[in-house]
């Protein structure tokens, strides 16, 4: 009891003094291993060694540095002409090409952050050009970023699969279910608010020319998703096979990539890599501690005294991570929460893919809620707007978001439909 | 002035390991991406992959992701929760700042010692990897490696904080928010 109370103290000190992640978390784990256990402190460096000699892992890298690459080059802008040559005939076309040209670029990306900046930086002055409302630009742009987290190949997915040693080639196939509802739910939501602009005349020729200028984009997620879903690449093949093809088409084929570009996007990636894989090192050597105690099953036990229903336990969860959300990062979140949620889940009978993509979409919806959204920061800077306007602005999207992830909830086929 | 010129040496230094370890990471990703690579080809063209390529893919990113440590210090990305950002005054920002570089430096240093023993008793106990047949220590030397090299640059930070990387604490940038993002 008395241990407890010391953790919890130490806890709240480091964070006051401002303490990174990986402090906190070798702090916690060296605390939890001498009070608890057997007070080995180089288990916890064996472990955090153990938990990085894993294939599955480097997917990781790779997924980043392919994202990384195809963002460096012109790919968004020529996303953008594509979608916009689409949808120009619609009324409210050119907020539809926002959306739909954040989910494409998300799957090209891999990053909600990149995608917002990369087609944020190119669409909000055309949409406030074409007489969309600042309000709904600065809303859309920042909620079709979001999609960059679920629309595969997506890293916190990959996170929460090594947490969790759930595959990561089904979360990747039951992300697309939910990744497409969320779309439909913003272009729906595009289309009834702008219903007023009327559309341009549809040009034959501007698409043609336009999907010929950005097939080779397009083709990125054919390549990772139809790999693993035909079983030719496992997640970490396609990985390396998109990195070579990004490579590829950025250095050969679009010529916009050079080595120093290429240094540089390596160092960008390391640099990220260096701030992520560390703490999850510590995160899964804590992970082993606290099964070996039989933390998950004593969390197990005691919630199912308190929870009555399936049901019940989802709007919970879903209450408990929208508020995570709110102050934690999503990698930090899924790190550090997905192994002790996981077999709650599992006690409670839902699906680990579809559990996995439920704590996702919520700490997606995370992006869009203050105080720490990571695309509020973002659009703050990007189009030069008060943290507050922007707040305004993604209320709408972020009801719409949350409508998603109750149909994401409570739906499970949606997610599972690709996978069994 | 002697505080100065030491100043310029050690950002001097600090800029020369950062150069290595850029260096090293790139050289080691392309290694990671090179065999991952070849392993699927291989596969595809001759019907049987290369046994080895894995766990050289492995080891390689094993060294991105140290080295890469180094370079989120450089750089000040590392993940920090934040909602705790306003639970002491504001006016004690600076001496927070320089409290955390010097806790991330006494961690590392920690880290580097108990690291160094795992490291020593593999070597002692001629631990080797499964698949390659190499001893691993060589490999595994990498950690108190970083780590060492890690507490002195947090303990530079922290002792000179005008040394520390601008960025460390600039939420506001796009370009620092894309490298803290675990989104990314």
């Amino acid at each position: 009891m008395l241990a407890g109370l010391g953790l919890v103290c130490l806890v709240f000190v480091l964070l006051a003094v401002r303490q990174n992640l990986l402090v906190i978390l070798g702090v916690v784990t060296a605390y939890a291993t001498i009070a608890w256990g057997d007070g080995r402190i180089g288990n916890i460096v064996i472990d955090a060694w153990d938990a990085a000699n894993k294939e599955i892992l480097l997917s990781i890298p790779l997924y980043i540095l392919a994202g990384n690459i195809m963002s460096r080059g012109a790919m968004a802008a020529r996303l953008i002409r594509l979608m916009k040559a689409i949808s120009a005939s619609v009324p409210g076309g050119l907020a539809i090409a926002a959306i739909l040209s954040c989910a494409l670029f998300a799957a090209v990306s891999g990053s909600g952050t990149v995608t917002l900046i990369a087609v944020g930086a190119v669409m909000y002055p055309a949409l406030l050009e074409a007489g969309y409302s600042k309000s709904f630009a600065i809303g859309a742009l920042c909620a079709a970023g979001t999609l960059g987290i679920i629309v595969p190949p997506s890293i916190p997915l990959i996170l929460y699969g090594v947490m969790t040693q759930t595959s990561v080639a089904d979360l990747f196939m039951a992300g697309i279910g939910p990744s497409l509802v969320l779309i439909a739910l913003l272009t729906g939501y595009a289309l009834w608010h702008n219903r007023a602009i009327r559309g341009q005349a549809w040009s034959v020729r501007e698409t043609w020319v336009a999907l010929r200028e950005g097939i080779w984009a397009l083709a990125m997620p054919v390549i990772i998703l139809g790999g693993i879903y035909s079983g030719a690449f496992t997640a970490t093949e396609s990985a390396a096979v998109a990195v070579v093809y990004a490579m590829l088409i950025e250095i050969l084929v679009y010529r916009e990539m050079g080595f120093a570009d290429l240094y540089d996007v390596v160092g960008q990636t390391t640099r990220l890599l260096g701030s992520l894989f560390p703490v999850l090192m510590l995160a899964l050597s804590l992970n082993i501690f606290l099964a070996y105690q039989q933390v998950p099953e004593l969390l197990v036990g005691g919630l199912s005294e308190v929870v009555d229903s399936q049901a019940g336990f989802l709007i919970g969860m879903n209450l408990f991570l929208l508020a995570v959300g709110c102050v934690m990062d999503i990698g930090s979140a899924i790190l550090i929460l997905a192994p002790m949620l996981h077999p709650v889940a599992a006690a409670q009978g839902i699906d680990a893919v579809h559990f996995g993509i439920i704590t996702v979409v919520n700490l997606e919806i995370g992006y869009l809620t203050p105080p720490l959204g990571m695309n509020l920061i973002v659009a703050m800077t990007v189009f030069r707007e008060e943290f507050w306007t922007v707040c305004r602005a993604v209320v709408p999207f972020a009801i719409l978001l949350v409508i998603g992830l109750q149909i994401v909830t409570f739906w499970p086929a949606l997610s599972l439909v690709l996978v069994r | 002035m002697i505080t100065q010129d030491r100043q310029r040496s050690l950002a001097t230094t600090l800029r020369h390991i950062e150069r290595v370890e850029r260096v090293v990471t790139f050289g080691c990703f392309l290694v990671l991406i090179a065999v991952v690579f070849a392993d699927v080809v291989s596969r595809e063209s001759v019907g049987t992959g290369l046994h080895w390529a894995r766990q050289v893919g492995v080891y390689a990113n094993l060294i991105v992701i140290m080295f890469g440590l180094g370079l989120a210090s450089a750089a000040g990305v590392h993940l920090r929760p934040r909602f705790a950002d306003h639970w002491l005054p504001a006016n004690w920002s600076d001496t927070l700042d320089r409290l955390r570089d010097a806790g991330m430096a006494l961690f590392c240093l920690g880290f580097a010692v108990v690291a160094t023993g795992i490291v020593y008793q593999g070597f002692e106990l001629g631990e080797r990897s499964a698949v390659l047949g190499i001893v691993i220590w060589p490999v595994q030397v990498v950690m108190p490696l970083v780590f060492i090299v890690a507490t002195f640059r947090h303990g530079t930070y922290a002792l000179y904080p005008g040394l520390r990387p601008a960025a460390s604490d600039d939420a506001a940038k796009p370009g620092v928010v894309i490298e803290r993002d675990p989104g990314c």
